[in-house]
Order: C-alpha cells, then structure tokens, then sequence
C-alpha cells in the first residue's frame, strides 16, 4: 500500500499536560487536584482554539449552516406542539393527507392544448366530479400541490407537507449522523490505540483491514447489505461507523497514536508502572481525541450523503428521510418533467447537500486548527 | 593590531577596496519592510556596502537580524508582503531595482546566483541533479545547450566541486548532505555568474564537511575570481573567507570593514561583544563574555540606536539619535556614538 | 519493478480473499435459510437431503466457504434467480466494459480538471476566485449525488436537449441495426484501447530519449498518431459510425457528471498540496534560478504536489466507484452498478454478491495502477522498491 502516513499533528494537549507536569515539579505541594489542573488546561486549550476557528470564514459559514439545520430540526416538534400545525394531522410527515383543492375549467377533450394548472379535460374530469360537462368548474383534489398558505413548499404526491417532512428529516439526518459520528471515533480510537500500542501481528492485521475497508466503496456494499437485511437508521449508522472508522480514520489514528507513544511523559508513566491500557486510557486518547473529533466532522458528512442515497434507492427501513422524499418524487414521475414541480426536488436535495456540505467545512477550518501546516500565515 | 584572536585564513585577506575600481556590487541605503497585520516589521534598514569584483564580502549577526532579507531583497526573491521602500542595487552598474520582473528574471542565476542553507531541501526531489544543474543553461544560456554541451558542462562543474561526474544521472536522495551543497556550488557555477549569493552555505553540514566546503567556496573566489556574498550567523565561517565583513544588527550594519580589521579591532560594541562570545583555539584563554538580552521586536525597533537596550556603553544620546555609519579610518565604517570607548582587549567576565 | 508488480499482486490476491470471505458470511448471516427460501418445504426429507447435497449445501459452513471461494477462482459463480439458467459470470462480463468505460473516462477527465484548476487556484493565492472556487468545490464534494444527476439530466438533457436523457443507445435507431450494441461497444473499446496503447508508447519512448526537444517531439508525435490512429479506425468501418456515435453520445452526459463531482475531491487536495509544496525550498531556489513562473508551478510545484494527489487516488476510487452506481441507476446505464441496484432489489443474490465481488476486483486492479503509476512519479519510492 502506498498510503503514507499522514503528518501528524503535533498533539496539542500532550504539550499542556507537559506544561501542567513542568508546574507540579515546580511547586512545592501539588497547588490543585491534577484534574483541576486538566480541566483549566483544556478550557485554555480550547478558548485559544476557536479564536482561530473563528478567524476561518469559512467554518463560520459551515457552522452556520450546521445551526441552521439544528434550529429546523427543533422547528418540526416546536410547530408540531404549539406552533402552526398544532393539532393538525395533516402535518404529519408520514400519514398526513390534505389534498388541496383546485377548482378547474372543464374543456372539450379534443381541444387543441389543455392547460393542466387551470384547465381539465372532460375524461378526467369526470373522475372528480360526476356529470361534468365543458365549461363547468370542478373541484379536484391536487397534490402535489405548489406552495400556499397552508403548506409552504406545497405537497409531496400523496398530499403530504414538504415542509413538516423536510423538518421531521432534519432530526433524522442529525440522529445518523451522531451516531455514525460517535461509532466512527469509538472504532477508529480503539483500532488506532491498539494497532499503535501492542504492535506485531495485531497492528499487522488491523491495518490490512482497514486498507480492505478503505479500498472498498461503501456504496456498494451497502447496497448489497442493504438487499439482505431491513436496515433501520440506527443500524445505517453503526454500520457506516464502523466502516469509515476502521477505514482511513483508523489510519491516521494509528499514526497519531504512534506519536504520542514516543513523548516523555509516556516513557514517564510506564517506568511508574503504567500499563499499556493504562496508557492507552490515560494519555493515549486524550491525545488523539482531537483528531478524532475532526474525522467525526467527516464522517456526518458521509452519513447524510450515503443515507440520502440509500433512502433515494428505497433501501432503508425509515419512517421519512430526505432521500425518501425525492424517492417518492421520482418513482412517481415527478422528476422528469423539469423544474415544474421544483418543490418536489429542491428543498430536500438541497436540504442534503447544505447539511454535508456545513459539517464538510466546519471539519475543514477544524483541520486548519488542529493542523498548523495549513494554516495560511 | 597584531593579536588577531580568531583563526583567520592566511593568503586571501589582502587589502580590501582597491580605489578607482568601478565595485562588482554596490548597494545603497536599501530598505526593505514586510507588511504584517501589525504594523510594518522594517527588516532591512538603510543598508549600504561596496564589493569590489573577485572579493568576498560576509554579512554576520543574530539570527533574525535581517541577513538573510538583505540577501532575498539583492535577488528580489521577497514573499508577497515584502516592500522594497527604497535604495539601490547597483550590479556592475545597472540598478537592479530599476528592471521589470521579465528582466530581473533573466538576471537571476546569470548574474547573480545563491548557494542555500540547507541543500538538502534546495533540490527538487523529483528530479535528477543533472537535469536540475541544466534547468538553470536552458533557462539562460543563448542558445540552449545541446545535450552534449550540457554533459560536458557539468561534468566539468562536477569535477571542479569534487563530486564523480557520474552522479551526474542521480536523484538529489542518492546524494550525501556535503555532496548535495557541493553539487549546489557547481549549480552556482553553471551560467557564469558575476556575483554567488551564500546564505548560510554550511550551516547544516559537520564540521570536516563544512571545512570541505569552504574550501571549494576559496577555491572558486581565487582561481576563478568570482566575488562573493556571505551570509552567516558563525563569526568563525565569516573570518575564514571573507574579504570585507558587515556586522549586521536589528536590520542595519553596524560595522563595516576589512575583515582583518574588525578582528582585530573591533569598534561597535555589538561586534565586539559577539567577538568576546567567540572561543579562539590560537589566544590566549579566556572566560567568553555573553551576550545578553534579546534582539529587538522590529515591528518596533527602539529608539535611537537600535543596539541600546542592550549596549553597555549607551547613553541618553544613544536613546535620542541614531548614529550614522561613519568612517573611522579609510575603509571601516563604525555607526556608534562612543566607538572611542570600545576597549581594545575582549570582554571578559571576571572567572 | 516486475519483482513489486508481483509483491503487490499477492497482496491484492490475500486482500481480494479477505474481501470474498466477507461477502460469503454476509450471504450466510442474512435472515432466513436459503433452503427454506427456496425449497418447497412440502418436498419429502429425503428428497431434499439429496437436493441440499446437489447444491453442496450439506457441508458445514467452512466446507461451504471453502466451496465457494474456489469456485469463484474458477469462475463459478452460481446461476441468477432472475435470468435463469444464465451464469453470474456471463450476466457480470457483460456489464465490465460498460462500467470500465464509464469509470475509467469519468476518473480520467476528473484528474485532469482538478489536478489543472487545483494547482492554477493554489497559485494565485486569495482573493474572490479562490473562495468561489473552494465553495463551489466543496459543494461539488458534498452535493447529494442522484440529486445532482437528476439535475444535470433536467438541464441539459429535458431543458436544452443536447444529450439523450438516459440509456445506452437509442432504441428505434438500431431496430434494423446490422451490429448488436455490444458488437459496436466491442469495436470502440478496441480502438481506443489501440489509440491509448499509441499514446502510453510514444510516452514510454519519450522518456528512454535523452535530448529533450527530441523527446518533446516523440511524445507530441504519440499524441497525434494516437489521435489519427483512432480517426483511422473509424474512417475504416464507415457502416458502423452512426451507430458508436450514438454510444458515444449517450455516454458522454454520464461520464461529465461522475467526473464533476469527483473532480471536486481532487481539485480540493491538489489545492492544499500545491501550498504545501509552495512553501519548500526547492520553489524558492527555482525563483533564485529564473525559471519562469509557469515552470515553476508546472514543472516544480506541480509536479510535486501531484505525489500526494496519485496517492488519494485510493481514496477517491472508492469515492468514484460508489458514485459510478449512482450515475448507472441514474442514467439508465446498463453496467455493473446498475445491476447490481436491481439485483438487489429483485433479491437476484448471486448476482448481486458476483457484482460487488467484481466491483472489488475493480477497485483493487485500478488500486495496483496507481502503486505503479506512483512509483514510476517518485524517484524515491523506486529506489526502495529496487533494492
């Protein structure tokens, strides 16, 4: 394999806890608890980081982004209790039916163009309304209808809300994402401690592994998995956690992890009887865990995409989801007749796009914190 | 005058500045600011010197004192922020500060070539030496060389720095660090300059390599009599080479002279002081005396003199006004007040 | 370098068996037994021993993998449920060219334009073409791919109709058609394949040449002749032409919208590669040199900061092959990601399994052309394979 190891960063709390050391020995009795000592460390620490976080425009973009989608995913319960679609069961997002009435001209069926957004021929016509004869109006239930009062990006083919769905789905993306996110670092810690750590045939196997994982595309074979199993969110999200964080994530972990092996303060613990879990605990993953945190930024970045794709293909067991609201858009027809029923195929593409795309640039200026060699001077 | 406490080369240390002569290089009051969020850090102030053709004249101070922008500023190889606020650059004649990019561009290694700190970084790792070494005669030689010419040249190069013309077809990795700065040498030779630029030029290398190399660097000025730049923070390279030497200080030269002359007299406190910092295998022993303090913030550089917070010989006038470089005697030029009270033994401190 | 080929192909061969035995125990953990799925239960036990023994579905579960991993190395893939009695093998090879075609024009095109816009952003450091480059990159990157399909297909197929909107080739075209679509598909890979292997020559030549204009001359002569060589070709089969013009046509929106959204990746890396490299040492020396701007950044710069990017290759593959089924199911493209969406979703397992199992082999075969194209841009790498 070519891969190299990524550069690593230099790990940022390792040189506070040295500088925390360098204080103890100093002092004659410890001044605070150790822990006291972490904590105001990691405080200045972080203080001193999202001042430079803040400086990248673009993270604040993606941050924004992120905070956007948060407060739309609160809007969906908010609404739902005391807000505008307050008991109402037409905005649920699953089972919600209004169809919005249209009153339409009923024309002759051989003239030359009916207008569909204002005219009917009578064939049709006469489905809805019995009797109708050219030049009545008739009344006919519409869905999926444009956006109105009622329903602010109209309605989804079934009548439908898009609004309460493209909220409802918010939460979902965020739960997946959190998920696949907390999975991802839990894996990719343990994988890279380890590999790092023990060494020999075990690092030999983990890191075969994960160039195996690395090397397969992930659509695939959740497709296929897909096929076999009812996957449900919680599982896409395990899943795609542990695939990326066995993957890449696990690679540079290791490489991380390999350099904090070789720090004092390591050589300290272990002539005081560390052991190699204990060090692993103690050191080893506060040190790695910033990096950690970026590829989790990552990682809910792939997340929402291979959901929405998997979703979009009708492949997860999900109550709504963005993917499922274009699904139905396209496997009804809706999607190929261009941009007419643009509220079918914006919003929840968008919707998609926006929320990788916020947590893809938050974990870009994260990287440029985390990695200095980035930074533009 | 007699007692010259460092080592100094014998032979080439013959009398400097031959009048009448029209200087290889002559610089006057360069200066040079970086524009920095902050404020502007003025990194070369004021700077003036004369190198006559076949002489090497050597820049030495702190790092951080601005030998190394001078050097950038004489190439006019300066990152985006740097602002070249006024002076001249007169190489044989021409000011090079009056030509557009095109043509300072075609000057480049031409006229003027540099030696680097750090050779081993110097070489694109892609590529081999020799396809390097030829990079710079496509690039200026009129007409292009064949490849033949090319070959030739170089193994000619090759052999004049001591490395096996076969290496010629090598990758930079498959070369030693000394051979690399060596290689680095011929590469200066290539175009025929009229001036090398060395800046640093064995400052990464040990010690019987950087002997080595500065062997050939004397070799180069004598049989071939190029003139020279160095630029150094080791006072015992600079004694060894150079003709004329410029102690540099905070952005400005503080003292300019023969280099016989500044060892064995030095008048700036500052070049006294780093002399007294310097151990001699050949005087007599002696506890070195340190420097202390800082170099100055140059986002703002005291006031006056920018050597007095850490002068011991500063005054209130030393706060107030700054001193201009003035000629003590013909051919040393010393900026300081009280250059009369510069003791003429080193500093010591008392053991 | 024979010696590293073969090292390497052992480890793909380990890794692609590691990968095969995956996909065996995922057959075997899915719900259900697949003897009570497909064997009437009504069938006499007896009966249906002798069944189970037929299928080599008696054994233990190891014999069963051990069944099954060396039946796919003989090229035993099972038969699909869905096109039954046809072989997997022969469902598969039929779509391989089709994805390759699709993949390896789509990976070509999106190293080329990001590796291009990557390093000419990078050198002109700042300012608004910089920020819209990466925000419109980043957005490439991240876009919800079928979603981006589909509007591609609105734009430029329903709204300006430039291409056809989705398919191979257009059906009432070939009805009286002389040639099978892939008897035509056949001949155009035959002739780019001629016309590449032209232009890797001429490459291959051009290095062995010491003068450089000369050598300049041989590689711009390869590209030439592998152009006229192609022209050629098809200038030859006059009868056939309408008909691989109308392939081509098809393929091309595909190719352009897989290639858009992978080309955000690597412009994105070839970007901070470039600045990395900008900042070493040998960039400042070139400066010193006078080598004029553009060969620096082409020559030196570039040329560096492209190491890193081969090596993301990797991770791009995997990216691109995923979105390679999408644009497939989008696009009505009949490859293997494709059919291996539909196999799924039919529950045709053998065929599914046998595409992803091939989809492996794929990005394993295209992962050892990178270590090979790596080693052949690093001197360093070569010399610690050499030895």
């Amino acid at each position: 394999m070519v891969i190299k190891d990524q550069e690593t960063a230099e790990p940022i709390e390792s040189v506070l806890a040295d500088e925390a050391r360098v204080g103890l020995r100093e002092g004659d009795a410890l001044p605070e608890s150790l822990w006291k000592v972490r904590w105001r460390l990691g405080w200045v620490g972080l203080k001193k980081n999202w001042k430079l976080f803040v400086e990248n425009k673009i993270g604040l973009f993606g941050l924004g982004l992120i905070l956007l989608f948060a407060l739309m995913a609160l809007a969906y319960p908010v609404f739902r209790a005391w807000g505008p679609w307050q008991n109402s069961s037409i905005y649920d997002p699953v089972i919600g039916y209004d169809a919005v009435v249209a009153e339409l001209e009923v024309m002759p069926t051989e003239a030359d163009v009916i207008d569909p957004s204002t005219q009917i021929d009578v064939g049709n016509a006469q489905l809805w309304c019995f009797g109708a004869f050219p030049g009545d109006i008739c009344e006919i239930p519409r869905a999926p209808a444009p956006p109105n009062n009622d329903h602010w990006l109209g309605t989804d083919p079934l009548g439908r809300d898009i609004a309460s769905q493209l909220t409802y789905s918010t939460r979902a993306a965020f739960f997946l994402g959190a998920v696949a996110a907390i999975v991802t670092v839990v894996v990719a810690t343990t994988v890279g401690s380890m590999a790092a750590f023990y060494g020999g045939w075990l690092d030999n196997f983990l890191m075969r592994l994960a160039d195996l994982v690395l090397l397969m595309p992930l659509i695939p074979i959740l497709i296929v998995v897909s096929g076999m199993f009812t996957v449900t969110m919680p599982l896409l999200g395990i899943m795609i956690g542990i695939l990326s964080g066995f993957g890449g994530t696990a690679i540079v972990l290791k490489s991380q992890a390999l350099s904090v092996k070789v720090k004092p303060f390591i050589d300290a613990a272990r002539v005081s009887g560390g052991s190699n879990m204990h060090l692993i605990l103690k050191h080893v993953i506060p040190n790695v865990l910033p990096l950690s945190f970026l590829y989790m930024m990552f990682t809910v970045t792939e997340a929402v995409s291979l959901e929405a794709t998997l979703s979009f293909f009708g492949l997860i067991e999900a109550p709504m989801t963005w993917g499922i609201m274009l699904s139905t858009a396209q496997t009804q027809g809706y999607l190929r007749s261009g941009l007419e029923f643009w509220w079918l195929l914006i919003p929840a593409g968008l919707a998609v796009s926006l929320l990788a795309a916020g947590f893809f640039f938050a974990g870009r200026a994260m990287d440029e914190v985390i990695n200095p060699r980035l930074r533009a001077q | 005058m007699t007692d010259t406490r460092l080592d100094t080369a014998e032979g080439n240390l013959d009398s400097p500045v031959p009048s009448g002569e029209r200087p290889i290089l002559e610089v006057n009051d360069l200066v040079m600011n970086y524009e920095m969020k902050t404020g502007m850090v003025s990194a070369v102030e004021g700077v003036s010197f004369k190198l006559p053709k076949g002489k090497s004249l050597g820049l030495v101070g702190e790092s951080g004192c601005g030998k190394t922008s001078v050097a950038l500023t004489l190439m006019q190889l300066l990152a985006n922020n740097a602002r070249i606020l006024g002076g001249e650059i007169k190489l044989d004649g021409e000011n090079l500060l009056d030509l557009g990019d095109e043509e300072m561009r075609k000057r480049r290694w031409n006229e003027v070539s540099m030696v680097f700190q750090g050779a081993m970084n110097s070489w694109n790792p892609v590529y081999t030496v020799g396809e390097q070494i030829r990079e710079t005669m496509d690039v200026h030689w009129n007409p292009k060389p064949t490849t033949a010419e090319a070959r030739a040249k170089i193994e000619e190069l090759f052999e004049m720095v001591g490395i096996n013309p076969e290496m010629i077809d090598r990758y930079p990795h498959e070369f030693s660090g000394g051979m690399k700065q060596r290689a680095v040498i011929a590469m200066a030779l290539a175009c025929d300059p009229k001036l090398i630029i060395a800046d640093e030029p064995t400052t990464a290398l040990d010690v019987i390599v950087q002997e080595q190399i500065l062997e050939e660097l004397r070799k180069i000025q004598n049989e071939l009599g190029m003139s020279i730049i160095y630029i150094s923070h080791d006072i015992a390279v600079i004694a060894e080479i150079t003709n004329i030497i410029g102690v540099m200080y905070a952005g400005k030269i503080v003292e300019l002279g023969p280099t016989t002359e500044i060892f064995a007299n030095p008048r700036h406190p500052y070049a006294w002081l780093i002399l007294s910092s310097t151990p001699s295998i050949t005087g007599p022993r002696r506890v070195l005396a340190p420097l202390e303090g800082e170099p100055p913030n140059l986002l703002d550089p005291p006031s006056g003199c920018r050597f007095h917070p850490r002068c011991p010989f500063a005054t209130q006038k030393c706060v107030d006004e700054e001193p201009p470089l003035a000629d003590i005697e013909p051919g040393h030029a010393v900026a300081c007040w009280h250059h009369e009270q510069v003791p003429v033994t080193l500093a010591t401190v008392e053991a | 370098m024979l010696k590293f080929i073969a090292k390497r192909l052992v480890q793909m061969a380990f890794l692609f068996f590691l990968f095969l035995s995956l996909v065996f125990f995922l057959l075997q953990a899915q719900p259900g037994d697949i003897t009570s799925q497909f064997i009437n239960p009504e069938i006499p036990a007896a009966v249906r021993a002798q069944i189970l023994a037929r299928l080599g579905l008696d054994g233990s579960i190891w014999s069963q993998w051990w069944t099954y991993v060396t039946n796919f190395f003989t090229g035993n893939l099972g038969v699909s449920f869905s096109q039954f009695p046809k072989p997997v093998i022969a469902v598969v090879g039929e779509r391989i060219p089709r994805t390759l075609f699709l993949f390896t024009f789509a990976t070509l095109l999106s190293y080329v334009m990001g590796f291009t816009l990557g390093k000419r952003v990078a050198w002109k450091r700042g300012g608004f073409s910089e920020y819209t480059v990466t925000i419109g990159g980043v957005f490439l990157y991240t876009v919800f791919y079928p979603w981006f399909g589909i509007l591609m297909i609105l734009f430029f197929a329903s709204y300006l109709g430039w291409f056809p909107i989705s398919g191979f080739l257009t059906p009432e075209f070939w009805r009286n058609a002389p040639f099978t679509g892939n008897q035509v598909f056949g001949q155009l890979l035959l002739s780019l394949g001629i016309a590449a292997a032209v232009l890797v020559a001429g490459l291959l030549v051009a290095r062995r040449v010491p003068e450089r204009s000369t050598a300049r001359l041989i590689r711009r002569g390869g590209y030439v002749l592998s152009v006229l060589v192609l022209a050629g070709f098809w200038i030859l089969r006059p009868e056939m032409r309408p008909y691989a013009f109308d392939i081509v046509h098809h393929t091309i929106l595909p190719v352009v919208t897989l290639a858009l959204v992978a080309f955000a990746g690597t412009m994105l890396l070839t970007r901070s590669s470039m600045l990395e490299t900008l900042k070493e040492d040998y960039i400042l020396t070139a400066r010193a040199k006078g080598v004029p701007e553009k060969d620096i950044r082409d020559r030196h710069a570039a040329r560096n900061a492209l190491l890193p990017v081969v090596t993301s290759f990797i991770l791009g593959l995997a990216f691109i092959i995923g979105g390679g089924v999408v644009t497939e199911t989008i696009f009505g493209w009949p490859g293997m990601g494709a059919l291996l969406l539909n196999a799924t979703i039919i529950e045709d397992v053998p065929v599914a399994t046998g595409a992803l199992a091939f989809i492996g082999i794929l990005a394993l075969l295209a992962h050892l052309l990178v270590d090979i194209l790596y080693n052949v841009l690093d001197p360093r790498v070569r010399v610690q394979a050499g030895n």
